[in-house]
């Protein structure tokens, strides 16, 4: 048998971060993706949050990738009654300007091309790739995964093989790894994408999301009684719609979505004043979508204590049941997955020793990722049933606030913080890298600048004098503060291991804290009058910068 | 190659998918779960039975093939390179 070190099932978000980092590490690596083009029977919302960007891979972080709009927070429209218009509004969560739109809470993305870019970055790397290529089983001896079978009849043999199928796991079901996931945590997405102008995207939606919730018999979002909600994406030249709702509700009865769905989005789309007036006379549709997802897998202890490997086998991403149960961002844990596999997968083919006992280290390390455990067992989209239970509105405004508000500093202030001590513990060196990274994401954005494409070219600049005084300003303060961090490294890795147990006392200190926290963000949006020009500015310095200032590479501290 | 599916904007259909989902009907009860998931209207109930319509609506969601209590629905993935395709998710 043709035999290859590792074979990845799949080349979405995770499998090509898995691959790239085999293959560095000089492993015969291949990646069997069943579409013809990668990307393209990924269907998703999507934004990516910025800790799958700070904390995932290097190369994600300090690439030029296919980005369709920054986002710089989340609106949410509590609807009590339609017919009377009668909503309310939680801003809360918005990176404040002058930061905004440079410093993005996440970045929106079509899958097509993101895939894409990222299985270029692995074949650049030394992977292989095979598409229109589906494994239909996998191969095994004495119990162990040796390797695949394809749709064509080819065995194709490989050391260890790396699950990235995506959310209905269909092989990890059939090798027995885990069992298929009950109707109760698999939410339905039903997804439009509209064509809009940019400037109208610009002028009404901007850098924010919009998310819906609404009382069950206002069927106007999903209900809440099925713990779910309608969410609004703009992109650069389009918006993206996705309305979700579980498949069953506590062992009840399985709605009849079809028609659920036909109603919610006709009501929407005729009776949300903001659809209705600014959005649907310049949206056109252009797509209509679903897919089912994962979405409440972490929060059922024995799905989230099912195995994530076996002998000769790791499951990532989708495949392991790592969707996050708030933001249904399921693309920064499959990205932190995929690289502690292929950490693992390393090990292991270096022991010489892929069995299950050496591979659950990789089920131990997930278990340790401060991240993926915070994003997996989130309460506040499941909760919304209780409020609709209730019909309580003070409940609802709570779960929307802690969960797409300021309140969910309350809860992510702790696995934030220990993530970034550890990383900083591991290269103090990274704060630049980070800053860089937003700065040469929005250069991208506003050029349309991407790896594999020309890009658009950057504007003449008006004042050109000072805009280069002002780029060597800021090329010298990143240099400084890549000197300094490179002087301090020893005392910053002592700081942040010593600090690392501190940082439990994190989400306890920002609940009590939050009302100091609301009423400094409440006063940096009265700010904003004074604000925005200087946001405007940032954003002016940007445009016309020379790119190599972000691209710059960087020492490792 | 592909063809636009049915009804739906912004998917386009590649044929030559093979019967990639099945309903076995001795374990079928025709409880009509499936009807109700599918979005692409994939499903019918015919003598108390389900049956797979017709796939050039399906975005392999697999909510059939959750829903299903009695495990009637035999699911596997189209073809490599056939199926639906998009550039739109
Ligand atoms: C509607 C919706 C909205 C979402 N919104 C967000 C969001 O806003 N932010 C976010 O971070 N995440 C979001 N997610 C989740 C995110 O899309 C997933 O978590 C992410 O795609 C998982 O990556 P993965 O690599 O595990 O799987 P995928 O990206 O799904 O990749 C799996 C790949 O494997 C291929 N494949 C599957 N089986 C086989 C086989 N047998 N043989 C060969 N190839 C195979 C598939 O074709 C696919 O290309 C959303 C998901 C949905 C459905
Ligand atoms: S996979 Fe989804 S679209 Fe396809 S038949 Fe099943 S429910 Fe319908
Ligand atoms: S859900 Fe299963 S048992 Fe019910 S009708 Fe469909 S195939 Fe038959």
């Amino acid at each position: 048998m043709d035999g290859y070190d590792v074979i990845v099932v799949g080349a979405g978000f995770g499998s090509p971060v898995a691959a790239r980092k085999c293959a560095e590490a000089g492993l015969r690596t291949l990646m069997l993706e069943r579409s013809a083009r990668v990307g393209e029977k990924v269907i998703s919302g999507l934004t990516i949050p910025f800790y799958g960007f700070l904390f995932g891979p290097d190369f994600i972080r300090d690439g030029n990738l296919p980005i369709e709009r920054p986002v710089d927070g989340i609106i949410n429209y509590i609807i009590k009654d339609i017919d009377s218009g009668d909503m309310e509004i939680d801003d809360s969560l918005r990176v404040p300007k002058p930061l905004s739109p440079v410093i993005a809470f996440g970045y929106n993305a079509y899958c097509r091309p993101f895939c894409q870019w990222e299985a270029e970055k692995a074949l650049e790397a030394g992977a292989e790739l095979r598409t229109s290529t589906t494994v239909t089983d996998l191969l095994r001896e004495g119990g162990r995964v040796t390797g695949v079978l394809t749709d064509a009849g080819e065995e194709i043999g490989a050391r260890l093989v790396i699950d990235a199928e995506g959310s209905q796991g269909l092989l990890a079901v059939k090798a027995g790894v885990r069992e298929k996931y009950p109707p109760e945590v698999i939410s339905l997405a039903d997804v439009y994408d509209y064509r809009m102008d940019k400037e109208d995207v610009d002028r009404i939606l901007g850098y924010s999301l919009r998310f819906c919730w609404g009382w069950d018999e206002q069927k106007i979002a999903p209900p809440l009684g099925h713990g779910n909600g309608l969410m609004v994406w703009p992109y650069r030249e389009s918006v993206h719609f996705c309305q979700d709702q579980c498949l069953r509700m506590d062992g009840g009865e399985v709605p009849n979505l079809r028609g659920c769905f036909q109603e919610y989005h006709g009501n929407i789309t005729s009776k949300l004043p903001w659809w209705r007036d600014d959005e649907a006379p310049r949206a056109e549709m252009r797509a209509h979508m679903w897919e089912g997802f994962e979405i409440f897998v972490g929060l059922d202890a024995r799905l989230r204590e099912m195995p994530s490997c076996t002998d000769g086998m790791i499951l990532i991403g989708d495949a392991a049941g790592l969707e996050g149960t708030e933001l249904c961002d399921g693309v920064p844990a499959a990205w932190f997955s995929a690289e502690i596999a292929a950490e693992v997968a390393i090990e292991a083919l270096r022991a010489g020793d892929v069995s299950r006992d050496f591979l659950r280290r990789y089920e131990d390390r997930i278990r340790d990722h401060p991240i993926i455990q915070w994003s997996i067992s989130a309460t506040n989209r499941y909760n919304l049933r209780f409020a609709q239970e209730h019909h309580d509105l003070a409940e609802l405004r709570k779960y929307v606030h802690d969960g797409w508000g300021l309140g969910s500093f309350a809860h992510v202030s702790t696995p934030l913080l220990k993530m970034i001590l550890r990383t900083l513990q591991k290269d103090p060196n990274i704060i630049t890298s980070w800053i860089r990274m937003f700065f040469r994401y929005h250069y991208n954005w506003l050029h349309e600048r991407y790896d594999y494409s020309e890009g658009k070219e950057p504007p003449a600049r008006g004042d050109r004098g000072r805009s280069k005084l002002s780029q060597i300003l800021f090329r010298k303060t990143l240099e400084a503060m890549d000197l300094s961090a490179r002087m301090l490294s020893p005392f910053i890795r002592i700081t942040a291991r010593a600090l690392e147990p501190l940082s439990v006392l994190a989400n306890p200190t920002m609940k009590v804290l939050l009302p100091v926290v609301e009423m400094l963000f409440k006063g940096f949006a009265r700010l904003e009058p004074a604000t925005e020009p200087l946001s405007r500015k940032l954003v002016e310095f940007i445009r016309n910068a020379d790119p190599e200032i972000f691209d710059q590479p960087r020492r490792k501290g | 190659m592909a063809g636009r599916c049915e009804d739906i904007p912004g998917v386009e259909w590649v044929k030559g998918t093979g019967e990639f989902i099945r309903v076995v009907p001795e374990l079928c009860d025709g409880c009509a779960r499936c009807v109700r998931v599918c979005l692409g209207d994939c499903y019918e109930i015919s003598a108390k039975k389900a049956l797979v319509r017709s796939l050039e609506r399906c975005m392999k969601c697999a909510a059939c093939w959750y829903v299903c209590p009695r495990d009637a629905i035999v699911f596997s993935w189209p073809r490599g390179g056939t199926g639906f395709r998009t550039d739109w998710g």
